[in-house]
């Protein structure tokens, strides 16, 4: 990848355009006749400046009225910062302190989808009266997914079981999805499939039938053999 | 030797007009001067009002007598996000009403975020005799029952598109109500509605309308029906599938393969809720000539991906979910040489950890496999700036750039710097960017170099970013074609914006949500710019009930030429002379 981290910025300071007061002022801008606004003044404080700034026509016609004019000076005290927030703070919801709303930023009926998605449940499109509720995966749903680990690979995956119709086709994809990660072709005698079932207990993956398996199964982990 | 523009013809000019149709170039001709003004505004067929609220549907009348189509959007664009209280307004009766009365020539009507009630859809149905296209996009409100209006009285419909909108949806029935007679459809977009729908009436729909092209299915369509509608259609050239899923049945499969093999036009499908793999091959004959592809909705990983991908060697835009990973990018990269679009979206959004190997490297490969690539919306995890300059070097005809970087304020995970220079390069390379969505780390400096080289940019997106006032300032003052900028969670004031009040009247409109913009200097901008509305929206309550120096929940500032407007909820608080 080519690197190139210096970008060509404009040299003239930025802040300097905007403080009225400095004779290389850039004719662009426009704002002619106006007194920097100081903070001492006061907000409102100094009115007779604000009827100059409307009362001035403009060279070239083009409106730019500012409201007050940019000294330069970012983060007055009247601008808020942390602390400051307390007296008027918004009500910050604590039990969505995980999850900001509206981030990240994708279209609100698809996070409801994507909800059941994860739950399992029926897939359906975003009307919710058609969701079923938030049973879990049972018979007429069509989505099956459980996560599945591996040892020492960072991301955890998700599968959907109802893809699958034995252990051979789940090990099969399984090796594939995950080969990169361990070369796990190579040696998948050293791996081992294991399963967490409804009791919450770990099992090996293999004893029971495939249909009792994937009734029971609730999440999968690939785990190295001892020695 | 110069002439008085009213010694040219009038009949000329307006033929001449008629093949002028873009609505820049059409505003442009009514400003040459007041006859052109009245001619083009005669003959002015369509108009796009990108803000509802921006003018009244009574101005636009008595401008345009002989409108034929009419676009309207209503909420601003974060509301796609819930950042929009219910309630807060974009309804669009008020035009329909206006629009029937004026109007009765009218064919077209196309909504976008608007709030839509069944007794608009009535009276749509009723007021246009030749009435042709209806477009409700990410619009709510309504119900079946409207939609059974529109069906049974519009005769001539050729279009009936609700992408992404919300339809209280009780019931399949309302598409029976389409007459034995009625053949002219040419485009039915269904794919948001929730309820199954009839599906005798829909089969004999798409059989009896030899013009359709375009079929886009909701997920209640099952897959084995789906042979039979091809079938039925075999000219389509955009489909979007129901359900993808069945038992994996080899007469199903062989029916659905040779029903696709038929649809010869086919180049859009999209669809593909709750995939069974096992199917994808059917529509293998397909992919050659396929330009788009929408997986958006399509649980489909790994190899299956990558293959279905691969064979569509003509696509322009694609788009999917991050189950494509970094590989199936790569292989992306190889395959499509025209793709113009990539849209990668979520899985698993909330997620604390990834759920697939999706990382910068994948737009990278995109980015210098695709020589064509135009426009890009990728959510990932991780990024970097010189993956970021990387990318900015490679697709000079970056028009729209969406980067979102799932964690609020990452930084360049490798150097742990912020983006800024990677962004910096974005810009300064895209010379003809549009749009723009940053996230991930970013100070004061980024905008410094938006403001700097941005200067075709008409929307930015920012949310988590910069440091002080002079951030937004210098977009506000350097962005010259700037039209929207929506900003959330940043640290942004009074200054900027006071500073660069006039801006805001060259502008559609500016949204800041959970900024420091104080009530203070909302009132001081309503009162000092009468073509501004400055909407304050805020649950709290009451922005008077609080310190003055306080800041505001949400603020919504549009210009307009319709004052302030009558339909607010008690949630929002137009800043006007009167409120100071």
């Amino acid at each position: 990848m080519e690197l190139q981290l210096g970008l060509p910025l404009p040299t003239h300071n930025f802040i300097e355009n905007f403080d009225l007061n400095n004779d290389g002022f850039d004719p662009k801008d426009d704002m002619v006749g106006l007194k920097p606004w100081n903070c001492e003044d006061g907000y409102l404080g100094n009115k007779r400046s604000f009827e100059v700034a409307f009362g001035k026509n403009i060279k070239g016609g083009s409106q730019e009225l500012p409201l007050l004019s940019w000294s330069g000076q970012p983060n007055d005290e009247d601008d808020w910062k942390g602390e400051k927030k307390i007296s008027c703070s918004i009500n910050m919801n604590d039990e969505e302190e995980n999850q900001v709303v509206g981030w990240p930023p994708i279209k609100s009926w698809r996070k409801k989808m994507l909800h059941h998605q994860h739950q399992g449940a029926h897939v359906v499109n975003r009307n919710y009266r058609m969701v079923t509720g938030n049973h879990e995966n049972g018979a007429g749903s069509n989505t099956r997914y459980v996560k599945v680990k591996m040892e020492g690979v960072a991301i955890t995956r998700k599968i959907d079981l109802r893809h699958y119709n034995s252990y051979q086709t789940l090990t099969n994809s399984l090796t594939s999805k995950f080969a990169k990660c361990q070369n796990l072709e190579k040696d998948a005698a050293h791996f081992t499939l294991t399963y967490q079932d409804r009791d919450g207990d770990w099992l090996i993956a293999g004893d029971v039938p495939w249909q009792t398996f994937t009734e029971s199964v609730q999440r999968l982990e690939i785990v190295r053999n001892a020695g | 030797m110069l002439r008085k523009a009213s010694l040219f013809p009038e009949e000329m000019l307006e033929h001449v007009l008629s093949f002028i149709t873009s609505d820049k170039d059409r505003n442009a001709v009514s400003l040459v001067c007041k006859s052109w003004y009245e001619i083009e505004r005669w003959c002015r067929k369509r108009i796009f009002v990108g803000n509802c609220y921006a003018v009244r549907p009574e101005m636009v009348i008595r401008r345009f007598p002989e409108l034929r189509s009419v676009e309207l959007k209503g909420k601003p664009h974060f509301a796609d996000f819930d950042l929009v209280p219910d309630g807060w307004g974009g309804c669009v009766y008020p035009w329909i009403a206006a629009l029937a009365t004026a109007y009765p020539l009218l064919e077209e009507i196309k909504l976008k975020r608007m709030v839509v009630s069944d007794e608009s859809l009535e009276v749509i149905a009723k007021s246009f005799k030749n009435f042709k296209v209806l477009v409700l996009s990410s619009c709510e409100g309504f119900s079946t029952d409207g939609l059974a209006a529109v069906a049974a009285n519009c005769r001539n419909l050729r279009g009936l598109d609700l992408r992404e909108s919300e339809v209280d949806d009780p019931s399949g029935q309302w598409l029976s109500r389409f007459p034995g007679s009625f053949t002219s459809l040419a485009s039915l977009n269904i794919s948001c509605l929730g309820a199954e729908v009839s599906f005798s009436a829909l089969e004999r729909l798409v059989g009896r309308c030899p013009d359709l092209k375009t079929l886009r299915l909701n997920h209640a369509v099952p897959l084995d029906k789906l042979a039979n509608l091809l079938r039925g259609a075999p000219q389509l050239v955009e489909l979007g599938t129901g359900a993808y899923s069945a038992e994996l049945q080899p007469d199903v499969f062989s029916n659905l393969a040779g029903a696709f093999s038929g649809c010869k036009e086919l180049r859009s499908l999209s669809g593909f809720w709750n995939v069974f793999p096992g199917y994808l091959p059917a529509v293998y004959p397909v992919c050659s000539g396929l330009t788009s592809l929408n997986l958006r909705d399509a649980n489909i990983q790994g190899a299956d991906l990558i293959n279905l991908v691969s064979q569509c060697r003509s696509l322009q835009r694609l788009w999917v979910l991050d189950y494509i990973e970094d590989s199936g990018l790569k292989a992306l990269a190889a395959c499509c040489k025209d793709l113009t679009e990539l849209r990668v979206f979520p899985s698993d959004p909330y997620g604390a950890e990834p759920n697939v190997s999706l990382t910068e490297r994948g737009l990278v490969s995109v980015s210098e496999g695709c020589p064509k690539l135009q426009s890009v919306l990728y959510f990932c995890r991780q990024m970097t700036n010189a993956a970021l300059v990387t990318i900015a070097k490679n697709s000079p005809r970056m028009t729209c750039f969406r980067l979102c970087i799932i964690e609020p304020r990452a930084p360049d995970y490798q150097t742990l710097q912020p983006l800024d220079l990677g962004f910096g390069a974005i810009v300064e390379n895209y010379m003809d960017l549009r749009r723009l969505s940053l996230s991930g780390l970013l100070t004061d400096r980024v905008f410094e170099y938006i403001g700097t080289y941005a200067k075709k940019l008409e929307m930015l997106s920012v949310a988590f970013a910069g440091d002080s006032d002079l951030g937004l300032h210098h977009v506000l003052s350097g962005c010259e074609k700037l039209c929207k900028l929506e900003i959330r969670d940043c640290p942004f004031g009074d200054n900027a914006l006071l500073a660069n009040a006039a801006k805001l009247e060259t502008m559609r409109s500016l949204w800041m949500s959970s900024c420091s913009v104080s009530f203070r200097a909302c009132k001081l901008l309503g009162q000092k710019m009468p073509r501004l509305n400055v909407e304050v929206i805020d649950e709290r309550g009451p922005p008077d009930l609080r310190p003055e120096n306080c800041p505001v929940e949400k603020l919504y500032i549009y210009r307009t030429i319709a004052g302030p407007r009558f339909d607010m909820p008690g949630f929002v608080w137009t800043m006007d002379g009167d409120s100071v």
